[in-house]
């Protein structure tokens, strides 16, 4: 997927639409994950099976508790599993050991999160280029420049987190995701820290993201609102996924 | 990129870099001043010494070569003996009494001896040695003490009458007439060493060989060599205390640099958990924190350096007679020394940071 080559040549619609038979790239089969209180196991995943296609983008709600963010961790390989499988890409993430599911993430998965995390110490420049130096192919100007444009940026890149406004911190949180080209990008309630306007912002940067990349995109969300801008919405409630339906 | 972080996350807390770094650097001082005390001191004495200009000496059997630790044992009239000797020019006795209000070695010489020995001595102010209660000072001795010919100095609980001021470099900064100390010492007729010059230097090997045959059991050596014995290794004790300083110096930096980074490790966790959902292996986080050490190590030795030398300046100028030798070799060891002591230090906070769960990490407020 190179960006240059999207940019110019834009893909027509969605990669999944109409495709079926298109093997998934994010597949969970019967996922389950287990949290130790003490003494006690605490399911927060109860056999989960869910499907991601190439170019797709879902939303998952559901109230607190439910595993939403279970579910986001264990496919984005930053929690093990504890009964299932999770493939991504056509790896399986419950047979990796640690350092390769830590490298599977690094080449395939983009993370977004509520609070942006992004490093207090570095710019805005350094946050995304940090990305790149972590993915061990250097730093890439060109890559670097047509991110930071798509999201607006380029007039704030040397600034700190803290001098930044909450939607541009997210916005370089989103472009620090997908500066690698992720097959998927994972995003975790990247609303809930916003105001509408800058909610209604970044939900159209990661719509454009889809639209225009192809990007797949999985988002954790309590905004019902956020959901119209996706193409599935699944439902999560204790553990276990109770629909998916197609989104208007 | 690594470097810029570094940079940023040193700079991001600049009171706790500053502490960091003072930590190390006394540390770094402390290993160089010990080290260069001791060393600046035996050198000195050694080359002060050697600086008399004699070819051989000759102690007693089992003499130590250290002459604050000299006792006066042997007969005077040896001296005799040995100016027999073939090749031999002249014999200069010495008696050695240490003042231990200002730790040094006084030297009761002959004046005509140790000047055939010697050359004889350069004198800035006044004159030799003429009356039983006359002492000679050298120029540094007299500077730090503020003596001035003609004034009486007081040693060994007697007034001696400062006949002159002499450059310094002849053995000791402090001489006095021989016959008086022995009196005062009770070794009447009896030295602690005999300083031998050869008429020729070639000479020295049938001289000292002559000397053997002659006092068998003795201690006999090249003054020449005296530089090479006066080391840390040679004294006793002194190797093992040197060491336990630099150990405690170690600690120090030890100590400063885990406490460092093991706040910032905290302080840092849930930046660690980002780095972790970047892709970044156990490795990188390890590698990440320990240069940062290394980097606030580098700048601790630096300003350690500096300190060193700061605090030499203020000791030579308190106390001049003092030497402190700050060499490459050892401001290298020291570096080596804090960078262990970091790497160490540092080890733990790292390992910690890199077993940190991602999860929890992100999570962690």
């Amino acid at each position: 997927m190179g960006i240059a080559a999207t940019i110019t040549e834009p893909t027509e619609g969605l990669l999944f639409q109409g495709k079926k038979s298109v093997e998934p790239i994010l597949r969970t089969e019967n996922l389950w994950k287990l949290y130790r209180a003490g003494k006690v196991e605490v399911p927060a995943l109860r056999g989960v099976n869910f499907e991601v296609l190439p170019g797709e983008s879902v939303a998952v709600m559901g109230p607190s508790g439910c595993g939403k963010s279970s579910l986001l961790y264990v496919i984005g390989g930053l929690a093990q599993a504890s009964r299932g499988k999770v493939l991504v890409d056509g790896n399986d993430l419950t047979e990796l050991s640690d350092a390769a599911r830590t490298k599977l993430r690094r080449h395939k998965i983009g993370f977004v999160f509520q609070r942006f995390n992004l490093l207090p110490t570095l710019t805005a420049k350094g946050n995304i280029a940090i990305a790149q130096f972590i993915h061990g192919d250097g730093f890439d100007p060109h890559r670097f420049d047509v991110v930071t444009q798509m999201l607006g940026l380029a007039g704030r890149l040397h600034h700190k987190p803290s001098e930044l406004s909450g939607g541009e911190q997210q916005r370089v949180a989103i472009a620090r995701a997908i500066i690698n080209e992720p097959k998927i990008l994972l995003a975790d309630e990247p609303t809930g820290n916003l105001d509408s306007k800058n909610s209604e912002i970044v939900l159209q940067m990661l719509r454009q993201l889809n639209k225009d990349l192809g990007q797949t995109i999985v988002m954790i969300t309590h905004n019902p609102e956020a959901t119209t801008y996706f193409h599935r919405v699944v439902h999560m409630r204790d553990g276990i996924i109770v629909d998916g339906v197609p989104a208007d | 990129m690594m470097g810029e972080l570094i940079l940023r996350n040193l700079l991001h807390r600049p009171m706790r870099t500053l502490i960091g770094a003072m930590g190390i650097a006394v540390e770094v001082a402390l290993v160089i001043l010990i080290v260069g005390l001791t060393n600046g001191l035996l050198t000195e004495t050694a080359k002060r010494i050697e600086g008399i200009g004699a070819d051989i000496m000759v102690q007693p059997p089992s003499a130590s070569f250290l002459f604050a630790f000299g006792s006066a044992p042997m007969p005077i009239k040896i001296g005799d003996k040995l100016a027999e000797l073939k090749y031999v020019k002249s014999v200069a006795p010495v008696l050695f009494q240490f003042n231990t209000s200002g730790v040094e070695v006084v030297y009761g010489i002959d004046s005509e001896s140790f000047r055939a020995v010697s050359g004889g001595f350069v004198f800035l102010q006044g004159n030799d040695l003429e009356g039983p209660d006359d002492i000679l000072v050298d120029d540094i001795a007299a500077k730090t003490k503020k003596i001035q010919p003609g004034q009486t100095y007081r040693i060994f609980d007697h007034d001696w009458h400062v006949a002159g001021i002499v450059e310094h470099g002849k053995g000791s900064r402090l001489f006095v007439p021989l016959a008086t100390l022995q009196e005062l010492v009770g070794a009447r007729d009896k030295a602690t060493i005999f300083f031998v010059k050869c008429t020729r230097p070639e000479h020295m090997d049938d001289v000292m060989e002559n000397i053997r045959h002659i006092l068998p059991g003795y201690t006999v050596r090249p003054l020449k060599d005296y530089l090479s014995l006066m080391t840390s290794t040679n004294i006793p004790g002194l190797e093992a205390f040197i060491n336990s300083m630099i150990l405690l110096a170690i600690s120090i930096g030890l100590l400063v640099i885990f406490l460092t980074m093991y706040t910032t490790v905290i302080e840092r966790t849930r930046d660690i958990g980002v780095l972790k959902s970047l892709g970044a292996n156990h490795w990188f986080v390890i590698r990440a924190l320990l240069a940062e050490s290394a980097a606030l190590c580098l700048l601790g030795v630096g300003a350690g350096v500096g300190l060193s030398y700061l605090v030499r300046a203020g000791f030579l100028w308190k106390f001049p007679t003092l030497t402190i030798l700050i060499t490459p070799e050892w401001i290298l060891r020291a570096t080596g020394i804090a960078l262990a002591g970091a790497m160490l230090g540092a080890s733990y906070p790292a390992w910690m940071a890199s077993r940190k769960d991602a999860v929890e990490a992100l999570s962690y407020d």
